[in-house]
C-alpha cells in the first residue's frame, strides 16, 4: 500500500518535471498578450456575427476548440511521448501538469473528484485567454468566454479513446470567485479491431 | 562565455543599441504561451468563418419559414432522431446538464476549407473574407497599441512617414506574429508597397501536389486575409483611415537562389496602396 502510494507521487512529480522541461527547452514561445488579443478579436467578431446570440457563440467556440483539439493531441503525444493513461486520476495529472503547462504555461489545480473517480474539476488561475477581458453586462450571464478550452479538451480526449463531457461551471469573468472547468468521463471508447482479424 | 556581454565590455553600446537591447529584454520578460497553440488558433479562424456563414444562412432561412427558436429546436430533434435516441425519454433538465456539448453538429475543419474553396456564391465568399479581414483589422489595431506602449525603439512619432511605418510592420509587427520579419519590401515612393514573404508562417505546414493546381492555391487563399486586415489595422491606428488603403494579396514564386526550399512552395506578396497623406 505504502509502496504504491509512493510510486504514484514519484510518477506525478516526474510528470511535472516532464512538463516543465518540455516547456522550457522544446517549446517555441509567443507573447501571451498577443494570444489574448487574437482570441479577443475573434470573439468580438462572433458577437457581431451572431448578433449577441450567446448560446450560438458558445457552441461556435466549442466546435472551434474541438477542431483544434483533435489536431493538437498529435503534437502533444509526439512532444511528451507519454503512454496511455490507466485511469482518470492519471489523465487529470497529465492534463494539468503537462498539457496546460506546455501549451499555455499554466498548471490548473485538480479538485472536486466524484466518488467513482470519473469526473473532476480544473481550477484555472491566470487564464491567458481572458486576460484584460471584461464582459458587457448583458453578455455576462450567458457567455462562456473561454469555451474554446472545453472544445480542445473534448476533441483531444476523444482522440485517446476517452469520451468525455467538458464544460465550465464557473468563470471569474462572470463574477465567480474562480474559474472552474469540469471534465466528466462518459465511457472509454473501444479500440477498433479490423473485421475478421481476431 | 556570453558573446553579448563580451561585446558590451569591449565596446560601449550606442544609445540606439541600448534601447534595442532593453526592448528585447522587455519582450523576453513578458509572459508567454506556446507558439503552436497560437498558430492553431489563428489557422482555425478560417474554417470557422465558413461555419459561421453556413449557420447564419440556416438561421435566416428558418426565420423566413417560421419562428426561429422553435425551428432550431426542431432541427435539434431531427439530429437526435438520426442517432436513434428517443428524445421524449430524456427529461429536459437532464439534457441541459449532461449533454451540454453533445447536441452539437461539429464539422471538421478540412471539410469547411474545401467547401469554402468550392463556394460559387460570390456574395457568401466575400462575406467570409470580410469576416476574416475584420478579425485581422482588430488584431492590427490592438497590436499596434501594444507595441507602442512597450517603448519600441523602432517607432518614433516625429517625422514618421509611410515608409517608416511600413518598415515597422515588416520588422516588428511581423516578428511578433510570425517570429520572422518580412523578406522583402518594395516601394515606388508614391504610396505603393509590396511586402513579400517567401515563407509565410501560417501556411508552411500546408502541402500542395507538385504542380500546385489552381484549386489548391484557392484553398490557401483565405489564409492570407487576416494579415491583409492586420496591415490595415496597424495603418488605421497610425492615422491612415481604412477607406484610403487598398490591400490585396497574391502568390509569388520563390527566388531562384540557394536558400533552402522547404514548406509551402509559393511565397506571398501583400500589395498595399495608400491614397492619402496622414491627418
Amino acid at each position: 500500500m505504502s509502496r504504491s502510494r509512493s510510486s504514484t507521487t514519484t510518477q506525478s512529480r516526474s510528470l511535472k518535471v516532464t512538463g516543465e522541461e518540455i516547456w522550457k527547452n522544446k517549446t517555441e514561445k509567443i507573447n501571451t498578450e498577443l494570444f489574448a488579443l487574437t482570441y479577443g478579436a475573434l470573439v468580438a467578431q462572433l458577437f457581431e456575427d451572431y448578433d449577441n446570440d450567446y448560446s450560438l457563440i458558445n457552441e461556435r467556440l466549442f466546435s472551434m476548440g474541438y477542431n483544434i483539439g483533435v489536431r493538437l493531441i498529435e503534437d502533444f503525444l509526439a512532444r511528451t511521448a507519454l503512454p496511455r493513461c490507466e485511469d482518470m486520476v492519471r489523465t487529470s495529472e497529465v492534463i494539468s501538469k503537462c498539457a496546460f503547462k506546455i501549451f499555455l504555461n499554466i498548471t490548473p489545480h485538480v479538485t472536486n473528484w466524484s466518488n467513482n473517480k470519473d469526473s473532476f474539476s480544473l481550477i484555472i488561475e491566470d487564464n491567458p485567454l481572458s486576460e484584460f477581458v471584461e464582459l458587457p453586462m448583458n453578455a455576462k450571464k450567458q457567455i462562456w468566454y473561454s469555451n474554446v478550452l472545453c472544445g480542445v479538451l473534448k476533441g483531444a480526449l476523444e482522440m485517446v479513446q476517452l469520451d468525455c463531457d467538458v464544460w465550465f461551471v464557473a468563470d471569474i469573468l462572470k463574477g465567480d470567485p474562480q474559474t472552474e472547468l469540469k471534465i466528466k468521463l462518459n465511457k472509454i471508447l473501444k479500440d477498433e479491431i479490423p473485421i475478421g482479424d481476431d | 562565455m556570453d558573446p553579448g556581454r563580451n561585446y558590451q565590455a569591449n565596446h560601449p553600446l550606442t544609445e540606439q543599441e541600448k534601447k534595442q537591447q532593453q526592448f528585447r529584454l522587455f519582450q523576453e520578460s513578458l509572459p508567454k504561451v506556446s507558439q503552436l497553440a497560437f498558430q492553431m488558433l489563428l489557422n482555425e479562424i478560417v474554417p470557422q468563418a465558413m461555419a459561421v456563414e453556413n449557420e447564419l444562412n440556416d438561421l435566416n432561412s428558418l426565420e423566413q419559414t417560421g419562428d426561429r427558436t422553435s425551428a432550431v429546436e426542431g432541427e435539434r430533434k431531427g439530429e437526435g432522431e438520426a442517432e436513434n435516441i428517443p428524445i421524449n425519454d430524456l427529461s429536459l433538465q437532464e439534457k441541459e446538464v449532461s449533454s451540454y456539448n453533445t447536441n452539437l453538429k461539429i464539422q471538421p475543419s478540412h471539410k469547411l476549407i474545401m467547401e469554402l474553396a468550392e463556394l460559387e456564391d460570390e456574395e457568401k465568399y466575400n462575406n467570409i473574407l470580410k469576416r476574416l479581414r475584420n478579425i485581422g483589422f482588430e488584431m492590427g489595431k490592438k497590436m499596434c497599441e501594444m507595441l507602442v506602449f512597450s517603448n519600441n525603439p523602432n517607432l518614433h512619432f516625429k517625422e514618421m512617414d509611410l515608409l517608416l511605418i511600413m518598415k515597422f510592420i515588416c520588422r516588428d509587427v511581423w516578428k511578433q506574429l510570425y517570429e520572422k520579419p518580412i523578406d522583402n519590401l518594395k516601394t515606388n515612393h508614391r504610396g505603393t508597397f509590396y511586402l513579400i514573404d517567401y515563407n509565410y508562417k501560417p501556411i508552411q505546414a500546408f502541402s500542395l501536389s507538385e504542380e500546385a493546381p489552381a484549386k489548391e492555391l484557392k484553398m490557401v487563399e483565405p489564409f492570407l486575409e487576416i494579415p491583409l486586415g492586420l496591415i490595415k489595422g496597424v495603418l488605421a491606428s497610425l492615422g491612415y483611415s481604412p477607406e484610403e488603403v487598398i490591400c490585396i494579396s497574391s502568390f509569388v514564386d520563390k527566388p531562384a537562389d540557394d536558400r533552402p526550399k522547404y514548406g509551402f512552395p509559393k511565397g506571398v506578396s501583400f500589395h498595399v496602396q495608400v491614397n492619402m497623406k496622414p491627418k
